[in-house]
């Protein structure tokens, strides 16, 4: 039935490929992810010398607040004058603030925080910013999540980075996040991380062709980076040549897509016997960030190799009406991260988890008039953990002595990042970081 | 560089990528048919058959959505309700008609762009919804949406000034970016920084002091909570001096914009982001430069700028060609043409271009989706493979659930003609599924699959191969 034509393709890669099809070789599928690692890390930067992994190593938890959190109304200078005077229908009453010390407190519903930070797990950073404090959502964001002076422009992330520099080999569940689409956090030119919102959907549904072996093994050989070595020709043709243009990424798109797919389906293979078989052992609130950490916790109690989580939780721009939008905000926070403190210790892996988190700034001291807060600069920070020492990290900023109007930063939050980096995750900061800045004393 | 692009390189593959970046690509016949127009007449009207299109817009009905009259009655009866019952009864019964509204809305404009008669026009309508990136989740409310994507697709084309002071006075911008609770004493920032920041300028070409000078002059701006329509409140506007990019005067909010975009900068602006939309990511600073010059000599004229571009040799380059990744709704769009199928079922479209990342009137935030690699990831990209295979199989499991999709029709797609040998189906399908020449190596794949069926090629065998063809990096890119 074969012409000679057909004889010329009957290649190695087909020989592995029928082999497979015909049943002979069921082992193969292993061998080829396996074959594919090797390839990968052959691709990767030369990487330090051996890590350890999330599996029984450290793990981080990076929790963003996104659109700005008012981090005044949240770790409360309640006996400041100032406080009330900036802030006449937004204040909180000082009778229900939850005291941390004389001058400050926690909002009134992070009654499971304040416990926590009692107990002896959390820590709070006092504000928290950077030079030049820049007061747009996107600009900020980027700023915090590639660790880049104000002034600078980067592409990768910071924890992309981390991943490219520190972390053996190149599997891609060494970052994951819970979010649709991957964080600038995580960028990087080798692809690393996997996002996903619900394991579940996670994987490649062959079984919807006819013939779901031939589709999952077209599949995987047409996704799967070449090393380089074919390149895809001129699209429009060899005639049009070189007509102008500035130059491209090339074939380097579709590389980078094989890459992706690659590393999509060897993680998804994983993350979903994990979830399969873990159950939480708390209820968390279901919202998009109680979700979220349910599954992280699940993940880390299955195992995964993931060194470094990615959560959050949007709707912090109150620019308008802020006090019950807030005040369910904080309900939120409370609730996913009180459930996730307690499943953890459940487990045994809460001194293995370190979470900070971040928002790309925080509110003007003083309120608008539509009751609520525009853009500001420094805010606190939280950090938990079994590994944490608990208590208050750097002053508060003067109400008073203001920047802009806006609270003037005290701790550069690339310091938190090359704390967690140094004395959590065990790498250089500076590598990663591009320079040093200060160790602070939480962990 | 935007030196027109000579006849000869004028074929069915640039004709393809015309139609793919100027709209929302198109079958094998519709390629061929603007390949011989460019052929018969030339680049230049192939092109203009898109800038002058005849809009076939009043074919798509505008589904029911609250008016703004509608809502005010809601709120007259909130405000004589005996109960909290009763309030939160009605409140549920805005809540339901509004959800609903939001996924028709959505339909309508996708169906829209599936079957435009002026794909141009829809593309760039989409350009503007991405840079004015407005999102119902705090307008809440879908008739203003509506509004906004009338406004953007009347201005679409024409000049950008235009639009710009259009959409200061835009019933769901103002609502989006405080607008409305802005006043004389009190000027809310949010908008005067973004008209610079992500609108006009980008950052770092004013200060803050020019945004707070700027907030002065937008002061006022109102939406009419009974016609919803823009009104001016003559006593919250800030009428005082202002200091603005070095002009002092009472400026009005339209003298700020036109002091904008007196800047070169804004041209620039708009010129690299057009660029990056429509031709490829990183341009560089000359052809940025050269489009900007376009764009300041023509008074900000869209339509004409996105002419000479799409007749320029550079956007018919083979570093543009080919190169682009999908955003999901040009994947969506692209695809049920490319499989002459209507769109799928509602709430799975709804729930794959969430998935995907771009749910339209619902931007993740203000600056807009960001493109190019970031709509690939791990997930989205296996998710895109999962909806190629629901659309082809039917079985609507893959993707969580859903009504069974529209079969293919494959009879019509892949004639018998083609069924009779490998190169005879992968050529052709490949064209239509790539349009794009196949790589030696995917060529081979395909040409593998099909070795062990055998001629002619069933359906199932058909729709297989276009499974492992659209499951692939190179299906992701037009």
């Amino acid at each position: 039935m074969k012409t000679p034509k057909e004889q010329t393709l009957h290649t190695r890669r087909q020989f592995l490929r029928t082999s497979v099809l015909g049943g002979a070789l069921a082992s193969t599928v292993p061998l080829f992810l396996e074959k594919t690692f090797l390839t990968l890390d052959s691709m990767a930067a030369a990487t330090p010398g051996q890590y350890p992994t999330g599996k029984d190593g450290t793990i981080l938890v990076v929790l963003q607040l996104a659109g700005g959190n008012d981090g005044i109304n949240t770790l409360v200078p309640f006996a400041d004058d100032a406080y009330y005077k900036a802030r006449p229908k937004i204040g909180l009453p000082a009778g229900q603030i939850l005291k941390i010390n004389d001058y400050a407190g926690l909002h009134p519903r992070l009654t499971g925080i304040h416990d926590l930070y009692t107990s002896g797990n959390l820590g709070l950073i006092q504000g928290v910013g950077y030079p030049n404090p820049n007061r747009s959502h996107f600009r900020s964001t980027e700023i915090w999540q590639t660790a880049s002076d104000a002034d600078r422009n980067e592409s990768e992330g910071w924890l992309g980075r981390y991943f490219d520099s520190c972390c053996q080999g190149v599997d891609p569940t060494i970052g994951v996040a819970i979010a649709g689409q991957t964080p600038q956090a995580f960028a990087s030119p080798h692809a690393n991380g996997v996002a996903f919102t619900d394991p579940g959907q996670f994987r490649y549904m062959s079984e919807s062709a006819s013939d779901p072996k031939a589709a999952e093994m077209f599949m995987r050989e047409m996704n799967t980076p070449d090393n380089g070595n074919e390149s895809i020709p001129d699209n429009s043709g060899a005639s049009i040549g070189m007509i102008g243009g500035s130059p491209g990424d090339g074939g380097d798109t579709v590389e980078f897509l094989q890459r992706t797919a690659l590393g999509a389906r060897m993680s998804s293979d994983k993350i979903l016997a994990i979830t399969r078989k873990t159950k939480s052992s708390v209820d968390y609130p279901h919202t998009q960030l109680g979700n979220s950490l349910n599954l992280v916790s699940r993940l880390i109690a299955g195992g995964l190799p993931t060194r470094v989580y990615y959560v959050s939780q949007g709707g912090f721009d109150t620019h308008a009406n802020q006090i019950p939008t807030h005040d369910r905000l904080m309900t939120d926070l409370n609730g996913a991260l009180s459930s996730f403190a307690t499943d953890l210790k459940t487990q045994g892996n809460f001194d293995r988890v370190l979470m900070i988190s971040f928002s790309e700034f925080g509110r003007r001291v003083t309120e608008n008039a539509s009751g609520g807060t525009d853009h500001g600069a420094a805010a606190p920070l939280f950090v938990l953990g079994g590994g944490v020492k608990p208590g208050l990290y750097g002053n508060y900023p003067s109400l008073t002595d203001l920047q802009d109007g806006d609270l003037r930063f005290g701790t550069d939050f690339r310091s938190v990042y090359a704390t967690a980096l140094e004395k959590w995750l065990g790498a250089p900061s500076e590598l990663v970081l591009g320079r040093k800045f200060p160790l602070l004393p939480f962990i | 560089m935007l030196s027109p692009c000579p006849a000869k390189y004028w074929n069915r593959y640039t004709a393809a990528h015309l139609l793919n970046r100027a709209g929302f690509g198109g079958t094998p016949a519709e390629i061929d048919t603007l390949e011989s127009l460019g052929q018969k007449r030339g680049i230049s009207s192939a092109v203009e058959s898109f800038l002058n299109a005849d809009d076939n817009g009043d074919l798509f009905e505008v589904p029911p959505l609250l008016t703004p009259g509608d809502r005010f009655a809601f709120q007259q009866r909130l405000k004589v309700a005996a109960s909290d019952a009763e309030k939160q009864a009605i409140r549920k019964e805005v809540n339901d008609a509004e959800r609903t509204s939001m996924i028709d809305l959505r339909l309508w404009w996708l169906n829209r762009m599936r079957y435009t008669s002026a794909p141009l026009l829809e593309k760039a309508t989409l350009f503007w919804h991405g840079h004015f990136a407005t999102s119902n989740q705090k307008v809440n409310e879908p008739y203003m949406m509506w509004q906004q994507n009338e406004t953007l697709r009347h201005y679409a084309l024409g000049r950008f000034p235009d639009l710009l002071k259009a959409m200061s006075r835009d019933p769901a911008m103002i609502r989006w970016l405080d607008l409305e609770s802005s006043r004389k004493n009190h000027p809310n920032e949010n908008f005067a920084r973004e008209v610079m920041e992500l609108f006009s300028l980008g950052e770092g070409h004013y200060s803050e002091k020019d945004v707070q000078e700027g907030a002065r002059a937008f002061t006022g701006y109102r939406v009419n909570q009974q016609t919803g329509y823009f009104q001016m409140s003559p006593n919250d506007f800030d009428p005082g001096q202002k200091s603005f990019l070095g002009q002092i005067g009472a400026l009005t909010g339209d003298e700020v914009i036109d002091i904008i975009v007196a800047q070169p900068q804004c041209a620039r602006f708009i010129g690299r982001k057009l660029w990056v939309f429509f031709v490829s990511d990183n341009p560089s600073d000359q052809i940025v430069d050269e489009v900007a010059t376009l764009l300041f000599r023509n008074g900000y004229d869209i339509g004409a700028t996105l002419g000479v571009i799409f007749q320029s040799a550079a956007f018919y380059s083979p570093n543009v060609i080919h190169e682009q990744i999908k955003s999901p709704v040009q994947w969506m769009i692209q695809t049920t043409k490319m499989l002459e199928i209507p769109l799928p079922d509602p709430q799975l479209l709804e729930n794959s271009l969430y998935m995907l990342g771009q749910l339209l009137f619902s931007p993740p935030n203000v600056k807009g989706w960001d493109g190019g690699r970031s709509w690939i990831s791990a997930s989205s990209l296996l998710y895109r493979y999962n909806l190629a295979a629901y659309l082809l199989s039917g079985r609507a499991h893959v993707l969580g659930g859903g009504n069974k999709s529209t079969p293919i029709p494959l009879d019509k797609i892949v004639p018998l003609s083609e069924r009779g040998g490998e190169v005879q189906l992968v050529d052709p399908l490949g064209f239509r599924v790539f349009n794009a020449p196949l790589s030696p190596k995917n060529r081979s794949e395909f040409f593998d699959d099909l070795l062990r069926h055998p001629v002619p090629y069933t359906d199932m065998v058909v729709r297989d191969l276009l499974q492992i063809m659209m499951g692939t990096p190179e299906f992701q890119l037009c």
